[in-house]
């Protein structure tokens, strides 16, 4: 078995290099048949990691502990789910399931493209092909997943294997990990497709066309993946928070980011012919922090919490990054007559300028979170001492970041493309923003005095009112003509341009969000010793601890404490915090308990115990559970912007029928 | 053994897969044309024209606002459209244009409701359509 493993991965990395010199030569020398090898090597590619993963998928779940790697990261106690998961848990598995996942994509993408872009389609290969031969030279030669267990020269297996981390034994983040590499190695798709295109010097938006729902989907799982990660540190870490801006959740967040500013900019081409240059830039910069997110995570370059070893790995990723961005900027730079924009900047007060504003915000959300991720290797090169900047510093410079760019969320809409007019401003801001100083003046009058969660409110209702007008105004206009109900008009409406339409449920879902991370301005806590009988007291809640057990269940030791919450005298829950030890990796572990409600949080830690006695923390989080709605949102707005519109434009093409020895034939 | 044959068979059997291409594997030969990114530029302006109407039905847009970019829009697309013409006329002069207007290819598979021409420049349509989808004009009163 090991050894088919060991030969796939091995053919894999000689089919991925072939591709990549046979789409080349076979488009430079015009070779169709070269060409068509090479994609058909994509799909073997394919096939070869598909067997390879699948033979230490098979060794997890059949607890062979010969293999190095199964016994390091997984126990014959663990949960069949979490033995698959464990493909992911450590090194050589994560970057085996990156290159299937990216051998996927490439299949996918050039199967569904293999009669289209000939142009450009044999580069784009090229540059997939060299994405997934740098990611087999890891799984082949650096850090095999294939390694075994040996004694002298005899293949031996330990009786048990160490386990995955506790942490990881959580459904979400046995999920979390795909849906993060899913988004990151997505991307690489539509930069292979925009290199190929600007290698080509390709005049037109084909590869933007070709790859906008690649890169929505992309966006999509990148999405996802970095909420349930907060989901995960939310529930599972018990410290209470879902993001602290630890270096590699920054990681996650950094292509997000730049991700989102293409996503919008690229609008600006397709409508306008404009920003070409920076789309450009965007989407390469997105496919690096891609890699480079990868790296922080794999590599343990800055220390994090989620105490990835260090490795030396990171050498691989540097040189590759180098080598990329290196060609990238030169060929962007060759090519910048091509990438000329067709119009220009017509007035400050336009769409385009807030989707100018709005990139430039995100971007330089991107920096800063990369400049503090960066700083502890920054600080130590220049003075000789590693600082870490600690979440107190993201907070101060990305709350007024995000602030501004929720408004811009709000505004954008609101400007007409080109310019607008004063009469057309006082026509689309009165009322929101009325309703907004209203809604700020009457908080403050209630008491509220938090500065930035006053500015919040203020502005997620600006801009939810923004998209309720956008809704209403269009589906009133659609009810009148047609005679639909208002509700049937309101789905027409979103059918005739899903993508604009789902953009601003995508919007809502972010003002959601917002909503939620406003309430953090709010928490309470209190942490108290405990024994049974004992009460606890957080407005308007009072615990009384009713029970405190403890027991084994084979793969960890448990403690639990059973919590009664009381609310004006009469009990209403019980809740049940509970602490693990796992057996195999000697690693503790909490399990927290939470009454969720849409005004805020119960959430109860079981932080430690000893003799009857429990250390307990309580906490009230205000709004929190309006982020999680706010993804759901999120989420429903993505799929609703990948349905296909109803209605499509209709003209008349030219093409080119036939080419004579002297004329062509066209035909209107 | 049986690993050794396994190792074989799957090695034999890929690169038999890469290697052996037959002459009918590959795809038609497609005649390239100059005219794609011309038409996605007269794609992206109908577009445009159709997004403004829209707004300016809502009552987004003063009346000032929509005048302008509705001639600015018509002037772009007069622009491409003439850069069509000057493309057409150097890749087949006059003589070898075969003029048809088929229904465009966005179209292609949906109900025909029956034909619909403009009265300005007789372009074809097979739905009924507020602007001409060739000269922009408008092809009914709104």
């Amino acid at each position: 078995m090991e050894n088919i493993g060991s030969l796939a991965i091995l053919l894999a990395f000689c089919f991925a290099v072939y591709a990549i010199a046979g789409s080349v030569a076979g488009k430079l020398k015009q070779r169709p048949f070269l060409v068509l090898s090479a994609q058909r090597s994509v799909y073997v590619v394919w096939f070869l990691v598909t067997v390879a993963s699948g033979i230490l998928v098979y060794a997890f779940v059949t607890d062979d502990y010969r293999f190095s790697y199964v016994a390091g990261h997984s126990n014959r106690s663990m949960p069949t789910q979490y033995k698959v998961s464990a493909l992911w848990g450590g090194q050589e598995g994560s970057l085996l399931f990156w290159s299937w996942l990216l051998s996927c994509y490439g299949m996918v993408a050039v199967f569904m493209n293999r009669r289209r872009h000939r142009e450009f389609m044999p580069y784009t290969t090229a540059i997939i092909m060299c994405v997934q031969t740098f990611f087999l030279i890891f799984n082949a030669f650096v850090v095999s997943p294939f390694k075994m267990l040996a004694v002298g020269n005899l293949i031996t297996a330990v009786p048990d294997g160490t386990g995955l981390h506790p942490s990881l034994q959580y459904p979400a983040m046995a999920i979390h990990p795909p849906m993060l590499y899913l988004g990151f190695v997505g991307f690489t798709i539509p930069f292979a497709f925009a290199m190929g295109s600007l290698i080509t010097r390709q005049p037109g938006e084909a590869w933007i066309a070709t790859t906008r729902r690649w890169t929505i989907v992309t966006w999509l799982f990148q999405s996802c993946g970095v909420t349930l990660g907060a989901a995960w540190a939310y529930d599972a870490l018990g410290w209470g928070g879902y993001w602290a801006w630890d270096p590699v959740e920054n990681a996650s967040l950094l292509p997000w980011f730049s991700a989102t500013a293409f996503l919008h900019s690229v609008m600006m081409q397709e409508k306008k012919g404009m920003m070409k240059v920076w789309n450009m830039v965007l989407i390469a910069s997105t496919f690096f922090l891609c890699i480079f997110g990868t790296s922080l995570t794999r590599t343990g370059l800055v220390s994090s919490v989620h105490a990835f070893a260090q490795s030396t790995i990171g050498n691989y990723f540097v040189t590759f990054l180098a080598i990329g961005i290196a060609a990238t900027v030169y060929l962007i730079l060759d090519r910048l007559p091509y990438l000329k924009s067709e119009a220009p900047l017509e007035s400050v007060v336009s769409r385009e300028s807030s989707f100018l504003f709005n990139n430039l915000i995100l971007l330089a959300s991107s920096f800063a979170v990369l400049w503090g991720t960066l700083f502890p290797i920054i600080s130590e090169a220049v003075s000789g001492e590693k600082i870490s900047l600690d979440a107190s510093w993201f907070n101060r410079l990305m709350i007024p970041i995000g602030l501004f760019l929720l408004f811009l969320t709000g505004v954008g809409p609101l400007f007409a493309w080109r310019r607008t007019s004063v009469e057309s401003l006082r026509r689309n801001f009165m009322m929101p923003g009325i309703a907004s100083v209203l809604l700020v003046g009457a908080l403050m009058a209630a008491g509220m005095r938090h500065f930035y969660a006053l500015i919040s409110f203020g502005f997620c209702l600006f801009v939810a009112l923004t998209i309720l007008a956008e809704f209403y105004k269009g589906a009133r206009a659609i009810s009148a003509k047609n005679g639909m109900g208002f509700l049937a008009a309101t789905v027409e409406l979103t059918h005739r341009n899903t993508r604009r339409y789902g953009g601003y449920l995508i919007h809502m879902g972010i003002v959601l969000v917002f909503i939620g991370c406003s309430g953090a301005a709010f928490n309470r806590d209190i942490t108290a010793e405990v024994t049974i009988g004992s009460s606890i007291s957080l407005s308007p809640y009072t615990l009384k601890v009713a029970d405190l057990k403890e027991g084994d269940n084979g793969n960890y030791l448990w403690h639990y404490a059973e919590v009664e919450v009381m609310k004006d005298g009469k009990q209403i829950d019980t809740l049940k915090p509970e602490r693990r030890f796992y057996k195999a990796n000697r690693t503790p572990l909490g399990q927290v308990a939470i009454r969720r409600r849409l005004n805020h949080d119960l959430y109860i830690n079981f932080a430690a115990s000893e003799n009857q006695k429990a250390t307990i923390q309580v906490y009230i989080f205000p709004l929190v559970n309006w982020i999680w709605i706010g993804v759901v949102v999120l989420v429903f707005g993505t799929l609703v912007a990948l349905v296909p519109s109803k209605v499509k434009m209709q003209y008349v093409q030219t093409v080119v029928v036939e080419i004579g020895k002297k004329y062509a034939t066209v035909e209107n | 053994m049986l690993i050794a044959a396994a190792a074989s068979l799957l090695t034999i059997g890929v690169v038999a897969f890469v290697v052996f291409v037959r002459e009918r594997d590959l795809p038609p030969p497609i005649v390239p044309s100059p005219f794609l990114h011309l038409d996605e530029r007269k794609a992206s302006i109908y577009e445009n024209l159709r997004d403004l109407q829209f707004e300016y039905r809502l009552g987004k847009l003063s009346d000032e606002d929509y005048q302008h970019t509705k001639i600015d829009l018509q002037k772009e697309l007069a622009a491409v459209l003439a850069e069509v013409d000057r493309v057409k006329a150097e890749v087949a002069p006059k003589g070898t244009l075969v003029s048809k207007a088929p229904p465009a290819k966005a179209q292609a598979g949906k109900k025909t409701q029956g034909n619909f021409s403009c009265p300005h420049c007789g372009a074809e349509f097979a739905q009924e359509l507020k602007f001409c989808g060739e000269c922009g004009k408008a092809m009914r009163s709104a």
